[in-house]
C-alpha cells in the first residue's frame, strides 16, 4: 500500500515538474530584454549604472539613450517604462530613440525605466507577458511588464512602507514602486536604488526638463492629463493650450505637494530640473476591465467598460471605439512636441529642438508600421 | 537576503514534495504536486 501511494504521490510530482519546465520557461523568457534599435538621432548610449555603480550587473541597469544636436542647448529627458504594465509610455519612447534627431541641446530616454519590472508582470491579473505592433519589417513584440519591481530583486515587503526622505507612510506593496521610491536612497532598497540612480543622472546631465510617461484605468480620475510640479505650470499650461488647439482633450494637474516619491514632485524638488507626468487611458490596467489580453492592450476596446461608462463611473468617455495603443502613444507623442516647443521658446538661450517625431496625427490613423524600425 | 529567502522557499518545498508522497488521500497528493510548482520556480529565481 505504501510502496503504491509513494509511486502514486511521485506520478504526480513528476508531472508537476513538467508543468513547472513548460512554465519556467516561458517566465524564463521575460528575461530577454525586447528590441529596441538605435535611430539615426542616437549619439550614445550609456548604462544607468553610470550615475550610480551599486546597481551595476543588476536587472535594473538599464540603457540611455543620448540624441545630441549639433546645435548647443538645453537637455530633456524622457522616461517610458516607469510602470512597464503601462505600455503606451514605453512604446513612444521608442518612437522617439528609432526616428527623432536633435536639431539643438540634447534629448536623453530612458525606455525601460524600471527595467526590473519589465522581466515578470502581476501575479492574477490575467495580464498578457507580450503585445505586438506592426513595424517597417513586420511584427515588433515589447514586453508588458509589472508596475513594481520584481520580488527577485527586492523582498520583502515590509508592512508599511515609509518614504525617504519624507516620512511619508504609504501601503508595503508600494515599496517596489518606482514612481513612489524618488528621490531615491543610495544605501535604500533596490528600487530606492534605482530611482537614486536616475536623479543623478538628472544632476549631473543637468537635465533642465523631465516627462514621465504614464497610462491610468479609465476608472482614476487623474487621466488624459499633464501632472505638473509648481515650477512647471507655466510651461504645462501652455503646453495644454496648444495641444486643445490641435484637438487633443487633455487635463492639466497640480502635483499634489503631500503625495511623495513621484517624479513629477521629487525631481521638481530636488533637482533644477522642470518635472512633468502624462497620462493617457489604458483599459488594460484597471479593475474594471473585462476579458484581458493582447487584443485589449493594442485596440483598448472593452465591453465591461462601455458598461461602466454608461453607469457614469468613469472619469473619461467611453465608446465602442476604445482606447487604441496608437491613439495613446500618439497623444505622448504630440505631449512631447508641444512642451519640447514651449520649453524651447521660454528658454531661447537653452533650446531643445527635436526633428522627425513620428507625426502624432498618422500614428493615430495608420498606427506605427512607417515608425518602428 | 536573497539566500534567506531560497532557503526558507526550498524548505516549503520539502514538505510539500513530502506531502505529495506521503499523503493516503490522492487527491491531496495531486494538490501538493500543484502546490510544488510556483515553489520549485522561486526556488530556481525563475519566477
Amino acid at each position: 500500500m505504501t510502496i503504491r501511494r509513494r509511486i502514486r504521490g511521485l506520478i504526480f510530482l513528476l508531472l508537476a515538474v513538467g508543468i513547472a519546465a513548460v512554465a519556467g520557461r516561458e517566465f524564463q523568457s521575460f528575461q530577454t530584454p525586447f528590441d529596441i534599435k538605435k535611430g539615426p538621432g542616437v549619439t550614445r548610449i550609456k548604462r544607468l549604472s553610470h550615475y550610480f555603480e551599486d546597481i551595476q550587473h543588476t536587472r535594473g541597469d538599464t540603457e540611455v539613450y543620448f540624441l545630441t544636436g549639433e546645435n548647443p542647448g538645453g537637455t530633456a529627458l524622457i522616461l517610458g517604462g516607469t510602470h512597464p504594465n503601462e505600455p503606451s509610455g514605453h512604446v513612444a519612447a521608442i518612437l522617439v530613440i528609432e526616428n527623432v534627431k536633435a536639431a539643438a541641446g540634447r534629448i536623453i530616454v530612458l525606455p525601460r525605466t524600471n527595467a526590473s519590472a519589465f522581466t515578470h508582470n502581476d501575479p492574477q491579473e490575467a495580464s498578457p507577458s507580450r503585445f505586438s505592433m506592426e513595424g517597417r519589417s513586420g511584427k515588433r513584440w515589447f514586453r508588458y511588464g509589472s508596475r513594481s519591481t520584481s520580488p527577485m530583486d527586492q523582498w520583502p515587503d515590509p508592512d508599511i512602507y515609509l518614504h525617504f526622505p519624507s516620512g511619508q507612510t504609504l501601503s508595503g506593496n508600494q515599496t517596489r514602486n518606482l514612481n513612489r521610491a524618488f528621490p531615491g536612497k543610495n544605501d535604500g532598497n533596490y528600487t530606492e536604488k534605482i530611482a537614486f540612480a536616475i536623479t543623478e543622472l538628472v544632476k549631473q546631465e543637468q537635465v533642465n526638463l523631465v516627462i514621465d510617461l504614464h497610462e491610468a484605468s479609465p476608472e482614476y480620475p487623474v487621466i488624459n492629463a499633464i501632472v505638473a510640479h509648481e515650477r512647471a505650470m507655466p510651461l504645462a499650461s501652455a503646453v495644454v493650450m496648444n495641444l486643445e488647439m490641435r484637438g487633443i482633450k487633455i487635463g492639466l494637474e497640480p502635483s499634489p505637494k503631500n503625495l511623495r516619491g513621484l517624479t513629477h514632485r521629487e525631481l521638481g524638488d530636488h533637482t533644477q530640473a522642470l518635472a512633468v507626468l502624462m497620462e493617457t487611458t489604458n483599459p488594460s490596467q484597471g479593475r474594471l476591465r473585462g476579458r484581458t489580453g493582447q487584443e485589449l492592450v493594442t485596440s483598448g476596446k472593452d465591453k465591461m467598460y462601455l458598461k461602466a461608462y454608461g453607469m457614469k463611473r468613469l472619469y473619461v468617455e467611453f465608446d465602442e471605439k476604445g482606447y487604441p495603443l496608437t491613439e495613446r502613444i500618439s497623444r505622448h507623442l504630440a505631449g512631447i512636441e508641444e512642451l519640447l516647443k514651449a520649453y524651447s521658446e521660454a528658454n531661447p538661450a537653452l533650446p531643445v529642438i527635436a526633428r522627425d517625431i513620428p507625426p502624432p496625427e498618422e500614428i493615430r490613423s495608420r498606427g506605427t508600421s512607417k515608425f518602428l524600425n | 537576503m536573497v539566500i534567506i529567502y531560497r532557503l526558507i522557499a526550498l524548505f516549503i518545498l520539502v514538505i510539500v514534495v513530502w506531502s505529495a508522497l506521503d499523503e493516503d488521500d490522492s487527491y491531496l497528493q495531486a494538490t501538493a504536486a500543484l502546490v510544488s510548482i510556483p515553489i520549485l520556480l522561486r526556488v530556481l529565481m525563475i519566477k
